[in-house]
């Protein structure tokens, strides 16, 4: 049976393209019908024609869906009009009607419109909000701070914190969860909300028998989901028994906010801007999955991490020394190894390469583990870590690729500047010393068909990019030595690059550079060059790499191509979540007080709503539970982005997030001021908690969401690419 | 007897695998354009920045567009501020290297159409385009923001 939504919108201007795009990577057919008006009395248009909103015909119309989605929102419950038409739907309730998935729906008692109120089912077990008495008809949520614009509009930072019980699975789970959102304005210092049950007609509700496919426990009212209750007494954020954030009405499924209702474009091919991310995407997946919706595609869930040995020489407050700093490692990779055997999924790893031949730094892989500038007992460690990673990487659950930031101009990636001063190449091989070998695009002829006799010599080359096939003659050659300046834009400085880049792989005991059978990797700072690159690592066996759009950050001559996809070659989009900005080298705690800019995870994702964290960090516990909320459901929300929206890469440096770890116990889980680092904050361990959170989102979602490999994503780019 | 052909204007070749038998292909499905771009641009902001939020002067909107004669940029603009656009171009080498630093300007002035209007600009407005690399900029000169939804196609035939 093919799966099959409607979706309804008032606007199209204002309709967010994820909704499709998740669609289409679900494999789930659409039809998107426009609804004349947000008020009863709109007509919905539909392929079919234009139907009154609670006419016979459209209540017809809509039981060939399996599901009918209502995309539109309200930003304040001030508003008196945004999806009244929905009202009739509420009660088409036979077996034969669809399920109806209500996103942070617009039910509030400031609608005037008599058609509306006569209409609201009078059985309905939720209180309808009332923005004039806020407390009597809803709970605050996340502290009940306002965020400075409209928690509805969140992207890639700016998250609210929840973690949810849901009742049927039995299971907890950190996702970004609002119900309803109000401010004086719709913009700025707009508080999250929770609703509230009225426990008498649900009572009744959960006590009426009721036939549809949706009613999994065949009653007419059902509690879906509630806020967590809390799991530490020092965490005191608790709700009432009547709060609910999830409620089944008999075939109308009272959900959370899912996508914002702006004109975002967030698709394959295009950029996308952090702002634009839907964090809050879970609630779609999850309502598309109890409405009984079978997608023809699951999607696979995959992290990477960047730099699985690096390090600092200072660790202020912590304080860490190089042995603690690989200890800290070596624990992490070691569970991330264990997850991955029982999970059936391989984490990604990017190896930083360089240290062999370009740089004595001792941040780099190598130099951890041979540079006698390294304390011997740290460098002891650092072997172990490489070993496990050699070991994981040949079981397939910590595949490694190369990830150099020596080869541009700049620490970052591929082709990061015109010419790469003093580069120093491997030996052996194809293109290391000595042998003389071209280093920039020669004399050239783009129609060697017509090139006539005698105008290039005896040994010049053919040289392939892409569709471009060219003769190429007088080079500018390397000599016979191992330095030299390396202009960057071509494919032989590439080749040079990246076998340089694989030698080192082997001389560290990998069998290859691109991960095994993925035949992939996570470039340098994203920065995956341009068709020259591409054409070099297809030639070296990639598949497909990480990339940002932006492909040679900071040169800035690149994009990569419209669909990412060049001549079969992968560049996978890149979602980064560490607990920190670049700029501040390794993150000092969920939230730490005394931290550089950015410093921290609240600060660096912008999650300190109103000063609710930062105001009372060091008097009041509960706040470390709920920066740790944020934290996750912010991690969680964009990985699902990743996964679901733009199929791409999500990925963490576990390096930068260890000194906040306990070092007697570092693989142990958040339990806020009872489990504390070695400056007295709270312990916090980041694989550990992204990837049990994410195993929780999975076991939810087991017909939209499963553990995977960065193969399957590209091989599910490939499925709907073609479709 | 070998099949022949007359190949390069003067020279009779045998027809193999090496050198076919030119053809005109005929009665086959028309190659779509390929949508190179879905952006909104956020006209909220001012200054002078790409379809796609980039201040950098030196980075493309759209790359590897070599083999599109024409870019067809539509637009909706939810707003009517006075709005300039820069349509500037330039071609790479094989390896995909700018042939200079800098860019061709292709079309300059006003952006045509007023609050919820539909436009196109074909690109080059006349003559054929085949620039490997794009950078369409705009810059709300005056005037309450706005969103600016884009979609551009690249046409090959």
């Amino acid at each position: 049976m093919t799966p099959k939504v409607c979706l309804i919108t008032s606007n199209l201007t204002r309709f967010n393209k994820a909704w499709t795009q998740t669609l289409r990577h679900l494999g789930i057919d659409y039809t998107l019908c426009i609804a004349t008006s947000g008020s009863a009395s709109a007509t919905i248009q539909t392929p079919q024609g234009a139907f009154a909103a609670n006419s016979p015909d459209l209540r017809g119309y809509f039981r060939q869906f399996d599901a009918v989605i209502l995309c539109d929102h309200a930003l304040t419950l001030s508003e008196t009009a945004v999806i009244n038409y929905s009202v009739f739907w509420l009660s088409w309730n036979d077996p034969e009607d669809p399920a109806f998935l209500f996103f942070n729906p617009h039910f509030s008692a400031a609608i005037t419109e008599s058609a509306y109120n006569s209409n609201f089912p009078s059985d309905f077990p939720i209180v309808r909000p009332n923005p004039s008495d806020l407390a009597g008809t809803l709970y605050a949520a996340d502290g009940g701070s306002p965020s400075a614009g409209n928690p509805l509009l969140a992207g890639g930072q700016s998250a609210r914190g929840a973690c949810i019980q849901f009742l049927a699975e039995n299971t907890r789970a950190h996702v970004m969860t609002v119900c309803n959102a109000h401010g004086a304005s719709g913009f700025v210092n707009v508080v999250p909300y929770y609703w509230k049950l009225n426990p008498a007609l649900h009572s009744t509700l959960a006590s009426t028998t009721y036939t549809h496919r949706v009613a999994r426990n065949g009653k007419a009212g059902e509690i879906v989901a509630v806020p967590a209750p809390p799991t530490n007494t020092e965490d005191t954020e608790t709700y009432p028994s009547d709060c609910v954030v999830a409620y089944r009405y008999r075939n109308i499924f009272w959900l959370p906010h899912t996508i914002r209702n702006l004109p975002d474009t967030v698709n394959l091919l295009s950029w996308y801007l952090v702002s634009n991310w839907t964090p809050m995407l879970f609630w779609l997946l999850y309502g598309l999955q109890i409405a009984g919706v079978r997608p023809r595609y699951r999607l696979p869930v995959q992290m990477e991490t960047d730099h699985p040995l690096d390090s600092f020489a200072s660790t202020a407050p912590f304080n860490f020394s190089y042995l603690q700093q690989m200890q800290m490692i070596l624990a992490q990779y070691d569970y991330m190894r264990d997850f991955a055997r029982g999970k059936n999924t391989a984490v990604i790893n990017g190896v930083r390469v360089g240290g062999r031949h370009r740089t004595t730094s001792i941040t780099f892989h190598w130099n951890l583990m041979y540079s006698t500038s390294v304390p011997a007992e740290a460098r002891a460690v650092a072997q172990q870590v490489n070993q496990l990673l050699i070991a994981g990487h040949r079981e397939g659950t910590l595949p490694c690729g190369v990830h150099d930031h020596t080869a541009g101009n700049f620490q970052g990636g591929y082709w990061l500047g015109d010419v790469r001063a003093g580069f120093r190449r491997h030996s052996g091989m194809r293109y290391g010393a000595p042998n003389n070998v071209p280093i920039n695009r020669g004399r050239c002829c783009v129609a060697p068909h017509v090139l006539p006799a005698g105008v290039a010599p005896p040994n010049a080359l053919t040289v392939q990019v892409g569709d471009a096939e060219m003769v190429e003659w007088d080079h500018t050659m390397s000599g016979t030595g191992d330095t030299f300046d390396l202009p960057l834009g071509n494919i032989h400085a590439a080749r040079i690059v990246i076998e340089s880049e694989i030698e080192e792989m082997l001389a560290l005991g990998f069998p290859d550079g691109y991960c095994a059978g993925h035949k992939y990797t996570n470039t340098a700072a994203n920065a995956s060059g341009g068709e020259c690159y591409w054409q070099a690592l297809k030639e070296f066996g990639f598949r497909g790499v990480r990339s940002a759009s932006a492909c040679n950050d900071p040169h800035r001559t690149k994009r990569v191509v419209a669909n990412r996809l060049w001549h079969g070659f992968h560049l996978v989009a890149d979602i980064g979540f560490d607990l920190q900005a670049s700029g501040a080298g390794y993150t000092r705690g969920l939230y730490y007080p005394n931290s550089p800019t950015e410093g921290d995870g609240v600060r660096h994702w912008q999650l300190d709503h109103s000063s609710d964290i930062s105001s009372g960090w060091t008097t009041n516990p509960a706040l470390a539970w709920r920066a740790y909320r944020r934290v996750l459901c912010q991690g969680i929300g964009n990985w699902l982005f990743a996964t679901a929206v733009v199929l791409g890469g999500f990925y963490i440096h576990p390096y930068t997030n260890s000194m906040i770890m306990s070092l007697s116990d570092p693989l142990a889980r958040f339990d806020g001021w009872s489990k504390q680092n070695v400056i007295g904050e709270p312990h916090y361990c980041h694989p550990v908690e992204l990837l049990e959170n994410m195993d929780a989102v999975v076991r939810l979602l087991p017909e939209y969401l499963y553990w995977g490999t960065i193969t399957d994503v590209m091989d599910h780019r490939e499925r709907v690419m073609d479709g | 007897m070998p099949v022949r052909f007359l190949r390069n204007a003067s020279e009779l070749a045998d027809v193999s695998m090496e050198s076919p038998l030119p053809v005109q292909v005929a009665n086959a499905k028309p190659v779509p354009a390929d949508t190179l771009l879905v952006a909104t641009t956020n006209m909220f902001l001012s200054g002078e920045r790409d379809l796609l939020g980039s201040t950098s002067t030196e980075l493309p909107t759209l790359d590897a567009c070599g083999q599109y004669r024409k870019l067809i940029w539509f637009y909706f603009r939810d707003g009517a501020a006075p709005t300039n656009y820069r349509v500037l171009a330039r071609a790479t080498d094989h390896n995909g290297a700018p042939l200079g630093t800098g860019w061709q300007e292709l079309a300059t002035g006003t952006l045509p159409g007023g609050a919820n209007s539909w436009n196109r600009i074909d690109i080059p407005a006349s003559g054929d385009g085949y620039y490997d690399q794009y950078r369409i900029v705009v810059e709300r000169t005056s005037g309450s923001g706005y969103s600016l939804i884009n979609k551009i196609v690249g046409v090959r035939g």
